[in-house]
């Protein structure tokens, strides 16, 4: 494998990182419009 | 349960083993029996970790908790998608690239020998306790609610369990997983799905929410900063993420789980899956907790749910005192059903009065309930598990169509044996390579090693079968399972990050600084009542504070080795 494919494969990682730290904050912030629209 | 129900039990627990036996046939080299092998694609390893992790104490417990209390409990989860990509990024490509089978002998490669026995011992002891507590844990309630002997259940459970995990090693673990993790999905859908439709008819779902809320039910987030809260966001974030990047870091159970198969993209795609998943349906088993309190906000619970405690009481001369508070109870209930229907039709400015009406009524029921096991622990019976853990069992045998009741007992028991099946794994893997290789049979034939290897999954079995069989538990089951987790896993975690960003640290002074921290989190445990998940932070931050001063005192001048 290559230097430059290393770096693809870091990078792309480093976007499904990103991406399920987005879907984590999403899912926080959802949980807590339900508590405010509930409790 | 009818004959219907003990027909899809029997089937589901028995076709899944079987089909794995069958999958797993033939003999496999050492390699393949503790890593798998490289047909083991990313979604079976993200059901498997999934499936290790859930045990059936959640299941159990979990909505009995929501019914109880709220559904805080949520936010114990909020560290663990952050600890799955600190997995994923840091831990994974190291265990892939050492080969390693287990994750102290990487402890052993970047430290020394006595270290990598310090990691291993640890995880032994907590692992070994809570294999016993997850069988115990639904046999004490299966066999109370259905009338099934206790040590036969226990032996039944376990014995298949032990049988199939023997014989096929990761690989069966891994493939028995996925689909007894595919079965809990469905079966639990389905509980949701009923649950909601035996709503009463009085109120819309968004009214039941509203009410449930009102009484204190959906809570999900608290961002309190009191640290003598069991569950705020805080706890859960940061206590939650050392207790899970330990658990799925640090843990074999799990670290056996996602280096099946031997590819670093499948194990990544497998933990970042369960990082989008887990809280969702974490919130979901809660959801149903709080569903099943509103459902008995319309039909009559029982007055405790632990109904054959509550028999024996009966049965033992405190019949007359039982009779008062349950006809307290009943009025309670009809009062409490009353003021539910008048908060949902009031006005908004009637709304207040009727909702403290309706709070008043449901502290008096708790009471009543208090009151209730009072008389039972004077009567002599007192339970060996929290009341609330017998709540989802009551509503799926009492609630539930038949057929959906076997489903649902088969969801316990394939929860239970997934757990099962993945922590003996371990713990004989572990006890294979961290001690018995190394200091016992240090060249044998790999062959040796895989019957070595199979004789003390055996052997760990047993030990489980015989803590479950002796076991009482002290607290509600999830409780139990994660403070065991919290008060050993932040000084194994410790060691691993040490190992990984402290590069000047040798063995000695880690080995020091993680008995030093265990001791600690030991004396903590014992004399105060901060909230356990903060032993995690604790264990693991006095170790990575005391490994480098020990190492420029006491160890000062002993080589570093380089960082593997």
């Amino acid at each position: 494998m290559s230097a430059q494919d290393d770096g693809d494969n870091a990078r792309s990682w480093r976007n499904s990182y990103s991406v399920a730290l987005s879907i984590f904050a999403v899912e926080v912030m959802l949980l807590y419009l339900f508590t405010l629209r509930f409790s | 349960m009818n004959r219907l129900d003990y027909l899809v039990l029997v089937a589901t627990i028995l076709a899944i083993p079987l089909y794995g036996l069958w999958r797993t046939r033939g003999s496999a080299s050492l390699g393949q029996y503790l890593k798998g092998d490289a047909s083991i694609r990313w979604a079976t390893i993200g059901l498997s970790v999934l499936a290790t992790q859930a045990g059936p104490i959640t299941f159990l417990s979990m909505p009995g908790q929501a019914y109880e209390s709220c559904i805080g409990f949520i936010q114990n989860y909020f560290g663990q998608p952050l600890a799955l990509i600190v997995v994923c990024a840091v831990f994974v490509p190291i265990y892939q690239r050492l080969k390693v089978y287990t994750a102290y002998q990487y402890l052993g490669q970047r430290f020394d020998r006595k270290t990598q026995l310090l990691g291993a011992f640890l995880f032994l002891i907590q692992r070994g306790i809570a294999a016993g507590i997850t069988i115990y844990a639904p046999a004490i309630i299966l066999s109370a609610l259905l009338g099934w002997r206790l040590n036969l259940t226990i032996w039944l459970a376990g014995g298949l369990v032990i049988v199939y995990t023997v014989i096929g090693g990761t690989k069966i673990v891994s493939i028995t997983q996925r689909y007894q993790m595919i079965v809990i999905l469905i079966g639990m859908a389905i509980a949701f799905a009923v649950a909601v439709y035996r709503l009463s008819p009085d109120l819309s779902f968004q009214n039941t929410l509203f009410v449930a809320g009102k009484m204190g039910k959906l809570e999900a987030v608290n961002f309190s900063v009191d640290p003598h809260k069991r569950y705020t966001f805080w706890s859960g974030l940061i206590g939650g993420f050392f207790l899970a990047l330990s658990y799925f870091g640090a843990d074999q159970s799990q670290v056996q789980r996602y280096l099946a198969g031997g590819s670093l993209k499948e194990s990544r795609l497998g933990l970042l899956f369960n990082a989008g998943v887990k809280v969702p349906m974490q919130f979901f088993i809660l959801l149903l907790g709080a569903i099943v309190f509103m459902f008995y906000q319309f039909e009559k619970p029982p007055v405790y749910f632990n109904q054959p405690a509550y028999q024996r009481a009966m049965e033992s001369g405190y019949a007359p005192e039982l009779a008062q508070l349950q006809t307290q109870s009943d009025e309670v209930f009809t009062r409490k059903r009353a003021a539910i229907r008048a908060v949902s039709t009031a006005s908004s400015t009637e709304r207040d009065t009727a909702m403290n009406t309706l709070r008043k009524l449901d502290a008096k029921a708790h009471a009543l309930r208090d009151q209730t096991k009072a008389v039972l622990v004077q009567a002599g019976v007192d339970p060996k598990s929290k009341e609330s853990d017998y709540v989802f069992i009551t509503f799926i045998l009492q609630q539930m169509p038949h057929g959906v009741v076997g489903l649902l007992i088969a969801v316990i028991l394939c929860a239970t044996m997934s757990a099962m099946a993945a922590t003996l794994n371990a713990l004989g893997s572990t006890t294979a390579i961290d001690f018995y290789r190394p200091l016992i049979r240090p060249n044998a034939s790999d062959h040796h090693y895989v019957v070595a290897a199979q004789a003390l999954t055996a052997a760990w079995g047993l030990i489980a079968i015989g803590v479950a069989s002796f076991a009482s538990l002290v607290e509600n089951l999830i409780e139990a399972g994660n403070i065991l987790g919290s008060v050993f896993y932040g000084s194994i975690l410790g060691l691993f990050l040490t190992a990984f960003f402290i590069r000047r640290v040798t063995g000695s002074a880690v080995f020091f600084a993680a008995l030093i921290a265990q001791m600690l989190v030991f004396v903590l445990f014992a004399t105060t009542n901060i909230g356990y998940l903060w032993y995690n932070f604790i264990g693991c931050a006095a170790v990575l504070i005391l490994a480098p001063v020990l190492q420029q005192t006491i160890f000062r001048g002993t080589e570093a080795h380089a960082a593997v």
